[in-house]
């Protein structure tokens, strides 16, 4: 065995990248939750991120030829944070107006995340897998060596801001207290119902984009199931960071470490690759149990509220 | 009463200008069609006419005799609600639209077996009915609905039978969206001269995909697919549906599956025996194995508080890794020294050994006619067995063991009779339904039985209803999760006898093609069937003809075949909404008042009947 720096450079680097789409799904899933709604939709909203990033980049390539366009990412990453939205919107209008139960409304949006792709990749290439490999993809921001996406700057970044979103602000605030105690908000008119579907709209978006950076940052394609459960992950990463910005962010960094670490020993004679894919699902159940720590979600949270 | 009329008014005018709107639209009927779907559009407003494929000697003549009689009939529905007893009307005018578009479809079969008839190979195939003539059919029943709703007490009748009317519309709904998608996805197959021409086009389309789709109704192989796409759907179904009666979301029945799968595979290749050991056991490990990866998250729910919903989502994602780990390889390596395991058969793919002859799920074929002579031994124990429950009356546990006897004699009885030969063809024999549909069968009485009429069930269903009431009337919170959750992933590891001592993937073998999502598909069903035995296995067999005309879907029109995925998500999207439909039907208190108001409605009428007097 030979663990040299360049081992551990790498690690470290992936670390950062496998972190990336976990921290934009947390930070969003909290303030889904923190406004008392629970989204584990947001597995299947990454898929549609995702999806539409990596068609909608590679069809205005099919237009315009693939020539370099500098500013041809964002609008892949700018649609899939629109798509990402109005699936979440879709979520929030059936939980929120119709009451209905989350986490089915959810699942719903989910089981839609495994048929709903292959039906736009077969009409567009005929297959049911995969989309074309698009040439633009993300920029690379950074030394030599180091170059990251610039979506991995912005999610660390996300996390001071959302902190000061959600706790110096009155905006933050309302958020809150909607998800804790909606009847007392709603006393203090905070209107409850607009808050929710501001949470759940927001979490959609910062999903979608963590698809958009899947499908154009981290690969040049649509593949299809390709979240592979980084949305339930991110749930699992959210309740362990106690719904706080800065618990998510230790707490991501431990989902992303232990998804780094899979991927670093792959090819390795050190585990089979087959365990060792299963190594951060395993950290997730561990988690859940509080078998590394407790936490207390929002006090409203699942709960519909009608007045 | 008036402005109750003029509503009845107003439903009716919108449900007949839908009518009259599809009649003028779509095609009435379709005499003959190609294989991609173009086809000869019948319209009383124009025909559709490819060149060169209706032949000389096609009349259609019936066709608009058919549509004056209709135009009639819709005139007078439209009226139908200012007449003295305008649900006595509706009633008998829903009956006659029932009855025109019988007609209409004799004259056609009449028309198209004219030219048939004569000629040694059919020449108008995959012929039927259009969108025009069901919109007849659609609207009749709209109307004997209407009828129904605006007699007397109609709401409540409506809201009392709200487990069927939800799942129902939630379909209808599912059914116009995949309508749309189907639209946009696919290009209709000829160039339409003008926008009543495109609709015609794109209108017609829609309709053959669901005809398509529910095409495994009327042909003999595809009826057999779907009860055998159907069998693993009932398992997961109920595993999903077990754990929604006992207030849990069990979304691990594709990990429970998995192992099942696992276990099947281990006791039927390696465990030598005789058939009658051996396959049982084989089943037994199936469900044993499914039930503990399934009560792990049940355990961790009651012992650590934390959520099953993730956590059989993440045991998903373990048990494929485990299911890969065991049949991908022959020897890994393990911190430099080599582990070898046995399970993985040589060669490129990844599957098992075989399973032995003995472990194996007997084919449909060897259960209805063993050695090629029809059997009564199945047909015979049913008759005997629900017999023997009928009749027997003392107590439950008394009638179920008469039931059993019964069931017991009817087959060996059956067995000995002699039964003529028979044969099947190739189409037929070739499906792989096996004996596991009639494991799932039982399934479905295990269910009814422990859910609705023993004392673990009732505790079972408090526990959805309200947790902390059965808690204080005694039930064992924490011992019951995990007890509910270790029967969902019994059931679901169950479908795994299917796929594996079944044949159902092609092979007896456990293999990496393990339709293992099915499990996800089980929430759908268990949805569909409001978590009832009988509505569990006809959502399943609904989405199993479905699945089947789902390929005929992909081969005949180039859609994915996931289009199915798309209906069976947009069908549990809806029913989570409750249907998008009025409070009442989805609140039971609501439910509750509305059946009240119309009780004391009822009984006001009386009263009023007899001061009259």
């Amino acid at each position: 065995m030979n663990l040299d720096t360049a081992f551990w450079t790498a690690l470290f680097l992936s670390t950062l990248r496998q972190t990336t789409p976990l921290l934009f799904t947390a930070l969003g899933g909290m303030f889904s939750e923190r406004s008392g709604v629970v989204n584990i939709a947001l597995e299947g909203i990454i898929l549609f991120g995702a999806l539409t990033a990596a068609v909608v980049v590679e069809r205005v390539e099919n237009a315009l030829g693939p020539g370099p366009h500098p500013w041809l990412p964002w609008v892949g990453v700018l649609s899939a944070m629109a798509v990402g939205g109005l699936v979440a919107l879709v979520h929030a209008v059936v939980s929120i107006r119709y009451r209905a139960d989350q986490i089915i409304s959810a699942t719903a949006i989910n089981l839609l995340a495994l048929g709903a792709p292959s039906l736009v990749l077969t009409y567009f290439y005929g297959n049911a897998t995969n989309s074309k490999e698009v040439v633009n993809r993300l920029p690379l921001w950074g030394p030599e060596g180091f170059a990251l996406s610039p979506l991995v700057y912005l999610a660390f970044l996300l996390v001071p801001l959302s902190w000061w979103v959600l706790f110096k602000t009155p905006f933050g605030l309302r958020l809150r207290a909607v998800g804790e105690h909606p009847e007392a908000a709603d006393t203090l008119g905070v209107n409850v119902h607009r808050m929710r579907y501001i949470g759940v709209l927001l979490s959609g978006v910062l999903a979608g984009m963590a698809g958009a950076y899947l499908a154009i940052g981290f690969l040049n394609q649509f593949v299809r199931g390709m979240s592979a459960g980084l949305g339930f992950i991110a749930l699992a990463a959210m309740i362990f960071g106690k719904w706080h910005p800065l618990g998510i962010l230790g707490s991501t960094l431990l989902f992303g470490f232990a998804s780094a670490l899979a991927i670093q020993l792959q090819g390795t004679e050190i585990l089979p690759a087959v365990l060792v894919q299963a190594f951060p699902y395993v950290v997730t159940v561990l988690v859940l149990a509080g078998f590394i720590g407790r936490s207390r979600p929002p006090a409203a949270v699942g709960r519909p509220y009608e007045k | 009463m008036l402005t109750d009329r003029r509503r009845l008014g107003v439903l009716v005018l919108a449900g007949g200008g839908i009518a009259l709107l599809l009649w003028y639209l779509a095609p009435w009927a379709v005499p003959h069609r190609l294989f991609g779907g173009e086809g000869v559009l019948l319209n009383p407003f124009g025909h559709h006419l490819p060149e060169g494929t209706l032949p000389q000697g096609y009349r259609d003549g019936w066709l608009f005799a058919v549509f004056y009689l209709s135009l009639a009939w819709l005139l007078l529905t439209l009226l139908a609600p200012w007449t003295k007893a305008p649900t006595k009307a509706l009633y008998a005018l829903g009956l006659l639209g029932l009855g025109l578009f019988l007609l209409g479809y004799v004259l056609f079969q009449q028309s198209v077996a004219q030219v048939n008839a004569p000629l040694e190979r059919p020449l108008l195939r995959r012929y039927s009915l259009g969108l025009g003539s069901y919109a007849t059919l659609g609207y009749s029943l709209y109307l004997l609905l209407l009828a129904r709703v605006f007699s007397p007490g109609g709401l409540a009748f409506l809201v009392r039978r709200r487990g069927v009317v939800v799942p129902l519309f939630s379909l209808l709904l599912a059914t116009l969206i995949g309508g749309v998608i189907v639209a946009i996805l696919r290009e209709s197959p000829a160039l339409p001269q003008d926008l009543r021409h495109a609709l015609l086009l794109k209108l017609d389309l829609i309709t053959y995909t669901y005809q398509l789709l529910f095409s495994p109704l009327v042909n003999p192989s595809g009826f057999l697919q779907s009860l055998l796409l159907a069998t693993p759907l009932i398992f997961t179904g109920l595993a999903v549906a077990l754990g929604f009666r006992g207030g849990l979301f069990n979304i691990g029945a594709p990990g429970q599956l998995i192992l099942g799968a696992i276990a099947a595979m281990l006791v039927g290749v390696y465990l030598p025996g005789p058939r009658w050991l051996v396959l049982p056991l084989a089943i037994l490990a199936a469900a044993l194995a499914g039930g503990l990866w399934g009560a792990l998250p049940g355990w961790l729910k009651a012992r650590f508080g934390a959520h099953e919903v993730i956590n059989t989502i993440m045991l998903n994602y373990i048990a494929a890794s485990l299911f890969l780990f065991l049949i991908s390889a022959n020897e890994y390596k393990f911190f430099g020294s080599t582990l070898y395991l046995p399970f993985k058969y040589p060669g490129y793919e990844a599957r098992s050994h075989e399973i032995r002859p003995e472990a194996r799920i007997p084919h449909w074929t060897d259960l209805v006619a063993p050695g090629g002579e029809l059997s009564f031994a199945l047909p015979l124990a049913l008759l005997l067995g629900v017999a023997g429950y009928l009749l027997a009356r003392r107590s439950l546990g008394h009638r179920v063991l008469f039931g059993l006897l019964g069931a017991g004699i009817g087959y060996v009885v059956g067995g000995l009779l002699p039964g003529p030969q028979v044969s099947f063809g190739p189409d037929l024999t070739s499906v792989r339904l096996n004996g596991a549909f009639l494991l799932a069968l039982l399934a479905l009485l295990f269910f009814h039985f422990y859910v609705f009429r023993t004392v673990g069930g009732y505790e079972l269903r408090a526990m959805g209803l309200a947790p902390k009431a059965a808690e204080y009337g005694g039930v064992l919170a924490g011992r019951k999760v995990v007890l509910i959750m270790f029967l969902a992933g019994a059931l679901a590891g169950l479908a795994a006898t299917h796929y594996v001592l079944g044949g159902g993937i092609d092979e007896y073998r456990l293999k990496q093609a393990l339709p293992y999502s099915v499990g996800f598909d089980g929430i759908a069903v268990a949805l569909m069937g409001q978590n009832t035995p009988v509505g569990v296995g006809l959502a399943a067999w609904l989405f199993g003809i479905l699945l089947t005309g789902g390929l005929q879907v992909n081969l005949q029109l180039g859609i994915s075949r996931e289009l199915v995925a798309v209906l069976q998500a947009l069908v549990v999207l809806f029913i989570a909404a409750g249907g998008f439909l009025p409070r009442y039907f989805t609140d039971p208190l609501r439910a509750a008042e509305v059946e009240l108001k119309a009780e004391a409605a009822r009984r006001g009428a009386e009263e009023a009947k007899e001061v009259r007097r």
